[in-house]
């Protein structure tokens, strides 16, 4: 019932939509290419000669090209389809793979550099502790070691700053000399504090002072018993 | 569509009603799921895809590329491409038409990789047609394709596709990623052409 109402309303249009088309508009209905605009070009076509020619190539053009839908049966076609897909996908699984075991390699390369380096950093920090403390103990030595030196030199100071005797004023300027050495050395030693060349060569100036200074408190006292 | 026509040199067009004959399909649920599971590689699914669609993309391949070995070379080549991409499928177009739109880009890749036109490469004439009345001589049917192998790629695409596959405008411009009145435009052109060389021909 609608498919006949359909066409009666169709026919109806056809008709009217029809007394508008002209030979150079005949074009746009080939143009649409839709159902209802090709039965307008038909309707048109059986009273124009040039038009029908036109439309009928159109046509025929249409039906050859519909002939050359073609097809073929081959059964070996989708077992190879299928094997290929299944070997693609065997492949993709084996690169899944391939990656999962580069990245564990990868990730326990990276944990053993990374606890090498742990170690290696906890020993250098050993190490730096080692050192400080045997220079810490080192100069600690110094200190007493000056210090008493220093006692020393407040006693031997009077007799020095008396010098009456050639040897006296020799000595005086010996420890004037090994005071300028200590004060180089120590500027040194600042600069570096764990060079042991320098402090064993502090060592042995201050061993030169204090042998100087003993030199002089006997030399003073074998003076005054004189 | 009415902008096209202008452009045309045609008159406004008189009718503008339009019946659907070829309706355009949009994605469904099932389209979606076919995608998921040609993604997780299902072989049922496939075989399922080929069974619907398989003798559509075999006459595309063949009416591309001109001989049965290369055009069931890239239907296979086709779904391969289809379980490498079917996660990027976006459901924006129909499954079938995203399939034909890698079936044609296939095809395409295989003429460029000859570097050879369709009339270069030998056409089986032991193909029979799907159409078991056949109303046109086989000399017309040559005549057309050796005409067809001469036109640009694109616009023997539109042809086939629409005239040969029975798809729509719309269906086509998914395919080629034209607009739908570019496409309406395109079929028009090439099958003005054609006739005007099918005139010389007869």
């Amino acid at each position: 019932m609608d498919s006949l109402r359909y066409q009666k309303t169709t026919t109806g249009t056809v008709e009217t939509k029809l007394m508008n088309v002209t030979c150079e508009t005949f074009d746009n209905l080939l143009f649409e290419g839709d159902a209802f605009s090709m039965q307008v070009a038909a309707q048109h076509a059986k009273r124009c000669q040039a038009c029908a020619e036109k439309l009928a190539s159109w046509n025929e053009i249409s039906d050859a090209a519909r002939e050359m839908r073609t097809t073929w049966s081959n059964d070996m076609l989708w077992p190879r389809i299928d094997r290929a897909i299944r070997a693609e996908k065997r492949q993709s699984r084996s690169r899944l793979w391939q990656i999962a075991a580069a990245l564990l390699i990868f990730a326990t390369l990276g944990g053993v550099a990374w606890r090498a380096h742990q170690k290696m950093r906890a020993a250098e920090f050993d190490n730096a502790i080692l050192r400080a403390s045997a220079v810490d103990q080192v100069e600690a030595a110094e200190k007493a070691h000056i210090a008493a030196i220093d006692r020393m030199e407040k006693i031997a100071e009077p007799k020095l700053e008396d010098a009456s005797t050639p040897l006296m004023v020799s000595y005086k300027e010996k420890l004037i000399l090994l005071d300028d050495a200590i004060a180089e050395c120590q500027t040194n030693i600042d600069r570096n504090r764990q060079n042991a060349h320098l402090r064993r060569q502090l060592l042995a100036i201050y061993s030169e002072k204090q042998r100087t200074l003993q030199e002089v408190l006997r030399e003073g006292n074998h003076v005054s018993n004189q | 569509m009415h902008g096209v026509a202008p452009a045309l040199g045609l008159a406004s067009p008189v009718i503008s009603t339009e019946t659907p004959t070829r309706p355009t399909r949009t994605a469904s649920d099932e389209d979606v799921r076919l995608a998921r599971a040609c993604a997780e590689g299902d072989t049922g699914v496939f075989e399922q895809i080929y069974r619907e669609h398989g003798d559509r993309m075999k006459s595309m391949a063949y009416n591309h590329l001109g001989n049965v070995s290369d055009a069931e070379d890239a239907v296979q080549e086709t779904f391969l491409k289809v379980h490498r991409a079917a996660s990027t499928y976006t459901g924006e177009a129909a499954f079938s038409t995203w399939l034909y739109r890698v079936l044609i880009n296939t095809c395409y890749d295989a003429l460029r990789k000859r570097q050879r036109r369709i009339q270069e490469a030998p056409i089986d004439d032991f193909i029979t047609s799907s159409r078991p009345g056949r109303s046109v001589d086989d000399a017309k049917r040559m005549t057309l394709r050796k005409m067809l192998a001469e036109l640009p790629e694109q616009r023997r695409t539109v042809f086939m596709l629409f005239e040969v596959e029975g798809l729509s405008h719309a269906e086509i411009g998914q395919i080629l990623n034209i607009s739908e009145g570019n496409s309406k435009w395109i079929l028009f052109a090439t099958k003005k052409q054609l006739r005007e060389q099918w005139k010389r021909n007869s």
